[in-house]
């Protein structure tokens, strides 16, 4: 079973160059975030370790920052907590959204409506400004963070599943299933849940890229992680103070948000590709 | 006889963004228990509309205007749904007109059937069941997923989801229409020795006029949403009384000399915005008379059927036996 799943994977990749950089890209970038207090890269937070706005050495391979903390080890700690509060709000997203758009494509009328519509509403407000409302009540953080983040990425969800479970839906194995007397919750679970979970799967790597985006732009903003703790957007606003005499510490995280999002979006192309079954067929 | 499907003066319409589109027109039927009953028209008939009704699975944009059906002695319009759902689990079984369509793609052949029967049955009842279903592998078959199967072989399966709790209903929509001719009667014959067997009531509703007579003891021909013949399949095939079911007789194949031509009916079937006033097939028929366009024919008896013309016996008399009509 395992040899027969690595055997796909590793057709899946011989196809797909791309998605297999965004793959490593993303696997090398989550060992970091992951393991990175386990490496010997110094302490994150210690103050004066070097010189202030000191450049890139072999001491200081990221260089310092304006207290003289090394800045690689911040740095990582930033991938970190982006990539740790960015997973925690898609995981809800997709949970919820899930739930949400099958319930609307299945159970059409009143349920749909409601559902559709409170969708609207939310891909209508700006998230940004939705941010400074959930800094505002619940005080800026990383919880704010999450909320700001799933409430943002839950609307596209909701309608991507919907329109996927409206498709399936009409097919004739789901009247099959409600002739042999399932229940609606298990038509829903057992037979629409499997069938609508490609397009989740491509829909949540969209979604934890546009979620770094926001949690990046919020702690940029200072409404999500709070200092000492560091993530890639926080590590960017400090940068950006310095961007005419320390230019690095802008470039580091900056460098790293981009790789980061590009690689997921890469693995989310490979992934929609080899679910697509056109995929290959050209139409001339 | 006791019926095990009772429909009165049943109403369906469509809503559609065009305004509302009546589908059915005042069903008036009984299927009695053990009874094989075919059901022809063309598409947009209502026939099918009439299949799922029975099962109350109608499209959300469907709305009974008029009438009930009771299933069993059970009201499928009116009942909560928990009562809805036993009924279905219980009394009815479907097979569907594609066979690929009505398995689920991303699940294994064994669990679809497992879950379709009573408890949680082990693997050698699924077993049996796929036996049950003329399928010779039940193994290989319980472990594939519906794209390694055949047409044939889906059928089968689906046949054996609808056999699984033993219903007293079974209603097939076009089961044969989506699978490859050499195998089609193979599939009826199961399916009629699948109800011999559950001693269940068969309905099929089918474009095939001469498959129907041949196997069902008794036919309904269905035209805009009306019952417009209905009676023991010989005597509605041997003398057809209303002028539709004499041109579906004519326009189906089997039965021409080589090189004589196909009498296609002209026109297309209505769309019914109404619940007609006149006769529906007036429009494409021939013995139209301005009463036709005028009064709706009622059903009465003529020969040995029901029929729901103004001109029945005139039609029937003038054109000698229906032996000249098939011939």
């Amino acid at each position: 079973m395992i040899a027969l799943a690595s055997a796909r994977l590793g057709r899946f990749f011989r196809r797909d160059s791309l998605g297999l950089l965004g793959a490593v890209l993303l696997l090398v970038l989550l060992i970091l975030g992951i393991f990175g207090d386990l490496l010997p890269l110094g302490d994150p937070n210690a103050i004066g370790a070097g010189p202030r706005l000191g450049a890139p050495s072999l001491a200081f391979p990221l260089g310092t920052d304006d207290l003289g903390r090394s800045y690689l080890p911040r740095v990582v700690e930033g991938i970190g907590v982006t990539f740790l509060l960015s997973a925690i709000a898609v995981i809800i997203t997709a949970v919820i959204g899930t739930l949400l758009g099958m319930a609307a494509g299945y159970l059409h009328g009143a349920t749909d409506h409601l559902i559709a519509r409170i969708a609207d509403i939310l891909f209508a407000f700006p998230a940004l400004l939705f941010g400074l409302l959930a800094a505002a009540v619940i005080g800026p953080g990383s919880i704010a963070a999450i909320v700001v983040i799933s409430t943002a990425t839950i609307p596209l969800f909701i309608r991507v599943v919907r329109s996927v479970t409206l498709s399936v839906a009409e097919r004739e194995f789901v009247v099959a299933a409600v002739v042999s007397g399932a229940s609606t919750w298990r038509v829903m679970l057992v037979h629409l849940l499997p069938n609508i979970l490609g397009a989740a799967i491509i829909q949540l790597t969209y979604a934890l890229s546009v979620s770094m985006i926001i949690e990046s732009a919020l702690s940029f903003l200072g409404l999500g992680v709070q200092p000492p703790a560091a993530s890639l957007g926080s590590l960017l606003r400090l940068g950006s103070v310095y961007l005419t005499i320390a230019p690095w510490l802008v470039l580091a995280p900056g460098l790293v948000l981009a790789a980061a999002i590009m690689s997921i979006n890469l693995l989310g192309d490979a992934i929609r590709d080899a679910l697509d079954p056109l995929r290959g067929r050209s139409l001339k | 006889m006791t019926a095990a499907v009772d429909i009165r003066d049943f109403v369906v319409a469509y809503e559609t963004g065009g305004g509302a589109v009546f589908a059915l027109d005042g069903i008036d039927l009984a299927i009695g228990a053990g009874e094989t009953l075919g059901i022809v028209g063309e598409s947009g008939s209502g026939k099918s509309t009439l299949g799922m009704a029975i099962g109350r699975l109608l499209a959300p944009n469907a709305r009974i205007d008029a009438g009930d059906i009771l299933v069993a002695g059970c009201s499928v319009t009116t009942s909560d749904d928990e009562t809805v759902r036993r009924l279905r689990r219980e009394r009815l079984g479907f097979v569907f007109q594609n066979p690929m369509s009505a398995l689920d793609p991303t699940m294994r052949i064994g669990r679809q059937v497992a879950l379709a029967m009573e408890g949680t049955p082990d693997t050698a009842a699924v077993e049996r069941l796929l036996v049950r279903a003329g399928l010779d592998e039940p193994g290989r078959v319980a472990r594939s997923f519906p794209h390694e199967l055949s047409g044939g072989m889906a059928q089968r399966v689906v046949i054996a989801l609808a056999i699984a709790r033993n219903p007293q209903i079974l209603i097939a929509d076009e089961p044969t229409a989506s699978l490859d001719a050499s195998i089609r009667d193979r599939i009826l014959d199961l399916l009629f020795a699948m109800r011999a067997e559950t001693g269940a009531s068969l309905v099929i509703l089918s474009h095939d006029l001469r498959m129907i007579v041949h196997r069902c003891e008794r036919v309904i021909v269905m035209y805009g949403g009306r019952i417009v013949e209905m009676g023991e399949s010989q005597a509605v095939f041997g003398s057809p009384a209303h002028p539709y079911t004499r041109a579906l007789i004519r326009a189906a194949a089997g039965n021409e000399a080589p090189g004589e031509q196909l009498d296609p009916i002209p026109g297309v079937p209505p769309v019914l915005r109404a619940p007609s006033a006149d006769c529906a097939f007036a429009p494409r028929c021939a013995h139209a008379a301005e009463r036709c366009r005028r009064e709706r024919p009622a059903e009465r008896a003529v020969g040995g059927s029901r029929v729901a013309c103004h001109f029945a016996e005139e039609i029937m008399a003038a054109s000698g036996t229906a032996r000249e009509v098939a011939e």
